[in-house]
């Protein structure tokens, strides 16, 4: 039922009443007219009775002048006589008006009339005439004539009064059976109308006290939904492994599940209604200052946001873990930000984890070299001892100046290696000024070996020193593994160049310097490209780590740098070109190892 | 002297080593052909009748154990000693020479190595054809 049917439903059990109170009131006028009616009927009949007795009073006081003069023959006597009649014509006239419409009245009347015209005729006007002349009207004869007559009036008379009684006793009877009538009426009605009104009222409320229930009913099934509903986000909430907070627009917490309540050290029931920034307290790993809440900014940026890299949190008790963690608005249903919800996790693990394999990656990065390196030394070595075993055996002065020669130039290969080997893996703490140039020189001096194993020619443009402010054993690590690349991926027969320059400020980028390294191998295809600084990505199957793009990346990133792949397998154009681009000056925090982002 | 002037090959890319050993072997008694890569030692191999042969691994183009393997597939009986200036060479490259040893372990070791090679033949059940 919806609200239109509902006021529909007011608005009869309004009217009902109403209408059948008019209904009532209506019969009650009619019945209530009829009796008037009635009593207007019983008023006339008085009214005829009253004319009836006062022409009776007239014939009266006729016949009584009459008898007076009769006797004493004084005109005096005659006074009342006269003035009856007078009046009396007029009087039989209004009563013949008041019973115009009943037969037999009117039949009485002229009965009446004629009786009296009769007696006023043949006894009254006789008698007076003689009276007048002198004789003498005490005939008996005459006198009963005149008796008889007026006896017949008087008949006449009470035959009026006797008939219009007997109407208004009719008419009495008629009204009080009409009161009756109008009571029962009056019941009948009340109790009709109060059936009707009350069953009409039943019908309806039962209506609305079924869509009432109905009502209930869906408002409990929904209740009972968003219970469901509401008990399944809180299981889900707090089945996931990340800690969880939701928080008002304003910041307040809301719900936290209970790895948030494990992260952050706060139980659940004393954080919810705080501030987000009492419970979630962030900082900056490195330099200990306070980061931007996440609600700050998700409400200035109005998107899902990730938190800086080397996030701090600092628990209740005061120890920090690392967390990695994003923020998202929740819209209301006009796209206004209702709430907040916050997603994070303990990266302190995986940071090890990360800092592990990084180490990794250089110690694989180390021992590939090593092998290389062993050739290097080992084969003058061997051309030193073979030398030195010459001389022992017996050597002309010549053949000693020669050999002495020989062993002092396979001596100076060997110290060259040495120091390259050794620049490879001096640790500094503090980024110093770095010649790419001679750093590139000695990774190739180092590989040159591979080179030739792997038939692939150098080319170089090197043509000046390049400084940077750098950590040049990473960076030696970087040219390291992506000369490495080249190189195989030129092998066999391939070419690979490598170079370098400075490069000038722009607006967009401050001074700083490029390595390109540059092979004519068979390119990489594009499925792959977008795999390629991922970790434990490799192409090599069991020679290669996966590590070393990812370690790259991270260094040079580190180094406020980026690496460039482009790449092109056309059959006729195919090769790769990996740019390095490093600025001059970098801002990078000492004392850090290396983190791949 | 006259039993020591087999014909010894010695392949090797490093010029400098490989002329040092030349003089080492000549100077013990022995007649000295040198290669520095794969392609021409297995070329003298072919064309020169000889006994034995000092062979260099780590080599451009073709290393020494797939020069080991042709030459096995050309005169097979010609004892090989494989020098290395790698350790731990993989064992299908060493199950394919008689003997091998890295670099570095000085001039008598090679000598020594090299005249037990040669001695071998004489002892060996198949005679020299």
């Amino acid at each position: 039922m919806n609200l239109t049917q509902f006021n529909r439903i007011l608005r009869q059990v309004f009217l009902l009443p109403i209408i059948a109170l008019l209904i009532t009131a209506w019969a009650l006028y009619l019945q209530v007219r009829g009796a008037n009616e009635t009593v207007r009927q019983i008023q006339e009949a008085d009214a005829t009775i009253a004319q009836v007795a006062q022409v009776a009073k007239l014939i009266i006081d006729q016949e009584s002048g009459l008898r007076g003069y009769e006797a004493t023959g004084d005109d005096r006597f005659l006074t009342d006589y006269r003035q009856a009649e007078g009046s009396i014509q007029s009087e039989f006239n209004n009563l013949a008006l008041m019973v115009q419409f009943d037969d037999t009245q009117r039949h009485n009347i002229e009965d009446l009339s004629n009786g009296y015209q009769n007696w006023h005729d043949a006894f009254a006007l006789p008698i007076i005439a003689t009276v007048r002349a002198g004789g003498k009207a005490n005939d008996v004869t005459l006198n009963l004539y005149g008796k008889t007559l007026m006896d017949q009036v008087r008949q006449d008379l009470a035959a009026i009064t006797h008939h219009t009684e007997a109407r208004r006793s009719d008419r009495i009877q008629q009204w009080h059976r009409q009161v009756r009538n109008m009571v029962e009426a009056l019941i009948a009605i009340a109790l009709g109308m109060g059936v009707l009104i009350g069953l009409f009222t039943r019908s309806r409320l039962n209506a609305v006290s079924s869509a009432y229930r109905v009502s209930l009913e869906v408002l409990g099934r929904r209740a009972e939904e968003i219970f469901q509903s509401e008990q399944r986000l809180r299981t889900t909430l707090a089945s996931i492994g990340d800690g969880v907070i939701t928080c008002a627009a304003d910041g307040r917490i809301e719900m936290m599940n209970p790895v948030a309540s494990d992260l952050t050290g706060w139980p659940q029931a004393e954080a919810v209604n705080r501030p987000l920034d009492e419970i979630f307290r962030i900082v900056n790993e490195k330099t200990g200052e306070p980061v931007d809440t996440p609600v700050a900014k998700v409400k200035r940026l109005r998107s899902v946001v990730g938190v800086a890299h080397d996030t701090s949190l600092i628990r209740k008790d005061g120890t920090r873990i690392l967390i990695a963690d994003s923020g998202a608005p929740i819209p209301d249903q006009t796209g206004e930000i209702a709430g907040i919800v916050l997603v994070f996790r303990d990266i302190t693990l995986e940071r090890r984890t990360q800092d592990t394999l990084l180490a990794n990656e250089k110690l694989a990065v180390a021992g590939r070299l090593a092998a290389t390196i062993a050739h290097e030394i080992h084969n003058p070595l061997d051309a030193v001892s073979n030398l030195l075993y010459l001389m022992r055996t017996g050597v002309s002065e010549e053949e000693s100046k020669q050999f002495i020669d020989m062993a002092e130039s396979e001596l100076a290969r060997v110290t060259q290696i040495s120091r390259a080997m050794l620049g490879l893996y001096r640790e500094s703490r503090a980024p110093v000024p770095v010649d790419l140039k001679g750093i590139l020189e000695d990774i190739l001096l180092l590989m040159e070996h591979r080179f030739l194993e792997l038939q692939v020619t150098v080319q170089t443009d090197l043509p000046s020193p390049v400084l940077v402010d750098a950590f040049p054993a990473e960076l030696r690590q970087v040219f390291t593994n992506l000369i490495a690349n080249a190189a195989e991926a030129a092998a066999p027969g391939g070419k690979i160049s490598v170079g370098t320059s400075a490069l000038a400020a722009t607006p967009k980028m401050s001074s700083g310097a490029v390595v390109v390294i540059a092979d004519n191998g068979p390119g990489i295809p594009e499925e792959v490209r977008s795999q390629l600084f991922q970790p434990f990505f490799t192409t090599k199957g069991e020679r290669g780590t996966g590590l070393g793009l990812w370690v790259s990346r991270g260094i040079i990133s580190k180094h406020g740098g980026s690496i460039e792949i482009t790449s092109n397998t056309d059959h006729l154009t195919h090769g790769t070109t990996v740019a390095v681009f490093l600025t001059e000056k970098p801002t990078i925090a000492a004392g850090h190892s290396q983190r791949a982002h | 002297m006259l039993q020591n002037s087999h014909l010894v090959l010695c392949v090797d890319d490093e010029l400098v080593g490989l002329k040092v050993r030349k003089i080492l072997l000549e100077r013990a008694g022995y007649q000295v052909l040198t290669a520095i890569d794969g392609a021409s030692g297995l070329s003298l191999f072919e064309a020169e009748p000889i006994e034995a042969v000092v062979l260099d691994y780590s080599m451009p183009g073709m290393h020494g154990g797939e020069v080991a393997s042709r030459m096995r597939g050309i005169k097979p009986n010609v004892p090989i000693l494989l020098l290395s200036a790698y350790i731990g060479l993989p064992i299908e490259v060493t199950s394919l020479v008689d003997l091998y040893m890295t670099k570095g372990e000085g001039a008598p070791v090679l000598l020594q190595k090299l005249e037990s090679l040669l001695q071998q033949p004489v002892t060996a059940p198949q005679p020299i054809r």
